[in-house]
């Protein structure tokens, strides 16, 4: 387990994140993530930071560097490979009256601490009336040619606890207001920071404090009439990329973000269905009881009438994510795939 | 684009009468779709079958004979003539929809050809004789005999019965297909060393395979099972 | 009544053995039920029936050869009329587009075309237009449920002939089952599902040869043309005008023309304004062929054949018969601008009652076009040429121009069709159009 490689010219301890953005003003993910994390803490003194390396080091992706500098360390707090301890301390704390935000440094080391995520910190409301206002952040995903110890996507594991909201942002500005969303909301939250989109996709980001994404809401990033592609995460984009090469050929690509994957915004998404009649549900994490198969089963039970073709679902196959990165591209949906896919849905 | 196949090899020599009727009944049930492509392949202990095309006096041993050396004799509904069937020869049965519009001609063809490309992979050089019959050669010699039938125009029944290392003195009990001017051959004569079913089995369905484009998988164990003979003091299954 | 021929079980097989009927004159058969054995020189096989009904007569004995495609049996099936394998009943769909160039062998089951009798009251199945026109999805049929739309009366755009919900959406858009699915190229509306052709198995370039595949619309258009020559008798008339007159009015109107109505006077909105009349004087011309009854108009939607960078695409005029010519003008000018921006709507390409195609500008002097199905007739209005032409005796050089029309002779007889041309003839040559210019 080895940190990955910083961006060079990344700006030193002390520097807060807003000044990380570009000359034109735009915020990567990673950054306007940091921006929402350092708003957060300055706007309420409750809330506090645990997590491996995220104090004197910054984070292994650097996402926390400049915290401890200004907030200090009882606040921001290195913490010894501990993921059940990490969590357990979180929980307890949230009793306690704070609002913790946990950060994991790979959602692939979240299992570690299985036990007390799905059994004490989904489910303790219900046992002891005491909402937890806990915030579980990770980075999540493959395509960085990282393998099955650094790439997974976590989700259905923690959908399935119940009592846990879980968030998978695409665009940096959705990822700023949704962690907000997730930090000022009481009860538990999972944030899955996919680690391929941190450097590589920016936006003009807003930077009012105040700015929040709602919890539970998806959003049509494109719209389209054809064949609607419900997905989240980097294949957000994968399915932009199609949808425009798609655009081409005369098929219209609706696609609809999920962003909130648990839960997800059932009426937006049958919404889309009621226009095109036909549905593709992108997802990264393995096909089978992915969160795209439980979107599935929503369509065809509540959109059956409004159904032109069998709703499918794209996403990889149920084994480790691969070394080598032929196996691995091989093993993701790429933008060649989307786009056979919707072709088959729009002439079925 | 590949469709799934189930791929079935039951287990030792199967007696002909079992396999023909579980053919017959896989392939109702491919007919109205209840299952997908099959592909079946086996031995059989020694048996003479006779197609729709077979005249009496091309069984040269009468039939008390035959049994005396331990084979069968059945009239069947391929057509065709007479051949053989026995251990040491590879019997592929697949059970294909073949379409509402099959070709029937080009099926034979893809047959002739999974059989040539087997022999291929072995060195040894094999091929069609359309002036002659269906089935594959070398030169006046038929290594592999083939007869298809179909069920109600649309699924293939029967297939291909290649001599690996069978013994051959069992054609000289028939005019083997027919054709008293041609002789029968096998793999083992062919290529001068003994090529046994189980070295040929995998080339056949890497073949099989790609000529027929089928991802062929393991059948289930209750298709399987179908091709297994009762144990003793039981009664054979409907 | 179902003939039931000897199947083609390969292109290469050209004939079969009848071996043993399984089923005697007289002898009641269940549809799929094996009727007879046959023997080819390549497999055997049973015949099943494509019908459920009683045999009524062998026309060959046990034994005989017979080439593919003879008939060997009757079933009575209880339906109506008499089926003819040639022959395809006016409203039924097209053959499927593969047929051999070997001598007219039938599909190897027999297309079963007859209706079975009511009082077997079976389950009500769609018209076999294609193998996948059996799929009903459950918007196609709450749509049609919602809207009163008869889904036998569709043909289906989706792949194997599927009725999808854009077929439906189209039908409902235009009052009744739509124009036989020609693509619309819509922006933010999309696209209407493109016919899919079953694609021939895929060949690997010869030398010097490369596979460039061809568009949805493409193959849209190459499914519609195929079933246009599948679907009507056709048959093709011309006859010659003289336009003298009206070339000498459109060059002296055409600048003021273009200035006041901001549109391009061409020949095409005279040629549009001469037919519809002809069209509402004889107008079984402008009549649809629906089995057994004809749809006829007082109105007509005059579809124009425009050509741009996809291919060939026809947006209609609605009420082309209300509008004068520059009203014609101007909806031709909007309709052919946006086809070529792709900016059509999928309800602006439907409907039509009566197709005109202009390949004049390109040169040609006469052409054969293809029915815009489902109308009955297509207009072809070519170039127009200076001719030496006989004028009381004498030679005169006059523009005259051939306007040749392809028609359905299911509907429409050579009378009536040289009747109509003859009226748009006298139309061009005899009115006087400077009037309804207003300049």
């Amino acid at each position: 387990m080895s940190g990955v490689a910083v961006e060079a010219g990344a700006a030193g301890h002390g520097a807060e994140p807003r000044g990380k953005r570009g000359d034109d003003g735009q915020a990567t993910y990673l950054i306007a993530i940091a921006e929402a994390l350092w708003e957060e803490m300055e706007r309420d003194e409750r809330v506090f930071m645990l997590g491996e390396d995220i104090g004197a080091y910054g984070g292994a992706f650097k996402v926390t560097e400049g915290f401890i500098e200004r907030f200090g360390p009882e606040r921001v707090l290195d913490t010894p490979i501990v993921e059940e301890t990490i969590v357990g301390m979180a929980v307890g704390a949230a009793m306690e009256g704070l609002r913790p935000v946990a950060e994991f440094q790979y959602a692939d080391f979240m299992s570690s601490g299985f036990d007390e995520i799905t059994t004490v910190l989904s489910r303790y409301h219900y046992r002891a009336g005491v909402p937890l206002p806990v915030v579980l952040r990770a980075p999540s995903g493959g395509g960085v040619r990282a393998s099955s110890f650094h790439s997974t996507n976590p989700e259905p594991y923690f959908a399935h606890a119940g009592g846990i909201k879980i968030m998978c942002p695409a665009f940096p500005s959705d990822a700023k207001g949704l962690l907000k969303s997730a930090i000022r909301d009481d009860n538990p939250s999972l944030f899955l920071e996919h680690k391929w989109i941190y450097r590589r996709i920016k936006e003009q980001v807003p930077t009012e404090p105040d700015v929040l994404v709602p919890i539970g809401k998806a959003d049509v990033k494109l719209e389209g009439s054809d064949v609607s592609v419900i997905t989240y995460g980097a294949m957000v984009h994968k399915a932009l990329e199609a949808a425009e090469s798609l655009a081409q050929r005369g098929i219209s690509t609706e696609v609809v973000d999920l962003r909130t994957v648990h839960p997800f915004d059932e009426d937006t998404v049958l919404r889309s269905i009621e226009k095109t009649s036909r549905a593709l549900v992108l997802y990264e994490s393995f096909r089978f009881l992915g969160i795209g198969s439980e979107v599935a089963a929503t369509i065809a039970e509540r959109a059956f009438e409004h159904l032109d073709a069998p709703v499918m679902r794209l996403a990889p196959p149920n084994i480790p994510v691969p070394f080598s990165p032929t196996l691995e591209d091989a093993f993701l949906p790429q933008v060649a795939d989307i786009e056979a896919a919707v072709e088959r849905l729009s002439t079925w | 684009m590949p469709r799934i196949a189930w791929l079935s090899e039951p287990q030792g020599p199967v007696p002909y009468d079992l396999a023909n009727k579980a053919m017959h009944a896989l392939a109702e049930r491919r007919l109205s779709q209840e299952i997908p492509d099959v592909v079946i392949l086996l031995e059989h202990p020694p048996v003479f079958t006779a197609g729709r095309r077979a005249h009496d006096d091309e069984l040269l041993w009468d039939e008390p004979e035959v049994g005396a050396r331990g084979g069968l004799v059945r009239r069947i509904d391929r057509g065709g003539s007479f051949t053989f069937h026995g251990p040491g020869q590879l019997v592929g049965y697949p059970i294909l929809h073949l379409g509402s519009g099959p070709d029937a001609a080009a099926y034979l063809r893809r047959l002739e050809e999974i059989v040539i490309r087997t022999g291929r992979d072995l060195g040894i050089e094999l091929e069609r004789r359309n002036d002659v019959q269906t089935g594959v050669w070398h030169g006046d010699d038929k290594v592999c005999a083939i007869g298809v039938r179909l069920m109600r125009t649309r699924v293939t029944l029967h297939g291909f019965a290649l001599n690996c290392d069978t013994d051959l003195s069992w054609f000289d009990g028939i005019v083997p297909c027919g054709l008293p001017d041609h002789g029968v051959t096998s793999l083992s004569r062919l290529s001068g060393r003994r090529i046994t079913v189980s070295e040929v089995r995998p080339l056949v369905r890497l073949h099989a395979a790609s000529v027929l484009g089928l991802d062929l998988v393991s059948a289930p164990g209750w298709l399987t099972e179908t091709f297994a003979p009762a144990p003793a003091g039981i009664a054979p299954g409907a | 009544m179902t003939s039931i021929q000897m199947p083609q079980l390969g292109e290469t097989i050209v004939e079969g053995t009848i071996l043993r009927w399984l089923k005697h004159e007289g002898e009641a058969v269940a549809r799929d039920e094996a009727l007879f054995e046959i023997s080819t020189d390549k497999v055997d096989t049973e015949v099943p029936s494509p019908v459920a009904g009683t045999v009524t007569r062998l026309l060959v004995a046990e034994g005989d050869t017979v080439a593919v495609g003879t008939a060997v049996m009757e079933i009575d099936d209880g339906a109506a009329g008499a089926t003819e394998p040639a022959a395809p009943a006016a409203a039924e769909a097209p053959a499927p587009a593969a047929v051999p160039a070997a001598p007219v062998p039938p599909p190897a089951e027999p297309a079963p075309v007859a209706q079975p009798a009511a009082s077997v009251a079976p389950v009500a199945s769609l018209p076999d237009r294609g193998p996948r026109s059996q799929i009903v999805s459950p918007i196609v049929r709450r749509l049609a449920k919602e809207n009163g739309i008869d889904l036998a009366t569709l043909a289906g755009s989706g792949t194997g002939g599927r009725i999808t919900k854009r077929d439906v959406l189209a039908a409902i858009a235009s009052g009744g089952p739509p124009g036989a699915a020609m693509p619309s190229v819509g922006g933010p509306t999309g696209l209407a599902g493109p016919a899919r052709v079953a694609p021939p198995a895929p060949a690997a370039p010869g030398a010097g040869e490369e596979l460039v595949q061809v568009t949805h619309i493409r193959r849209a258009i190459a499914q519609h043309m195929l079933a246009s020559l599948q679907t009507s008798a056709r048959a093709w008339t011309m006859v010659e005008v003289n336009v003298e007159h009206l070339v000498r009015l459109r060059d002296a109107a055409r600048s003021a023309f273009e200035q006041k109505y901001g549109a391009k006077l061409t020949y095409l909105p005279f040629v549009v304004r001469a037919t519809c009349d002809a069209l509402l004087t004889y107008p079984v011309v402008n009549a649809e062929l629906r089995g057994d009854d004809l749809a006829m108009r007082r109105f007509v939607h005059m579809g124009i054949a425009v050509s741009y960078d996809q291919g060939l695409i026809v947006p209609v005029v609605r009420n082309a018969d209300s509008l004068n010519v520059p009203g014609i003008a101007r909806a031709i000018a909007d309709l052919a601008g946006r086809a070529r921006s792709h900016e059509l709507k999928p309800d602006e390409v439907q409907g039509s009652t009566f197709t005109i195609t202009n390949p004049g500008p390109y040169g040609s002097i006469a052409s054969v076009p293809i029915i815009n199905q489902p109308n009955a007739a297509i207009l072809s209005f070519d170039a127009i040429q200076k001719r030496p032409v006989v004028i009381d005796d004498a030679i005169a050089i006059r523009h005259m121009v051939n306007l040749s029309m392809t028609w359905d002779h299911r509907s429409i007889d050579g009378e009536l069709a040289t009747r109509f041309l003859a009226r748009i003839k006298e139309n061009l040559e005899t009115w006087d159009f400077s009037s309804e210019l207003g300049l």
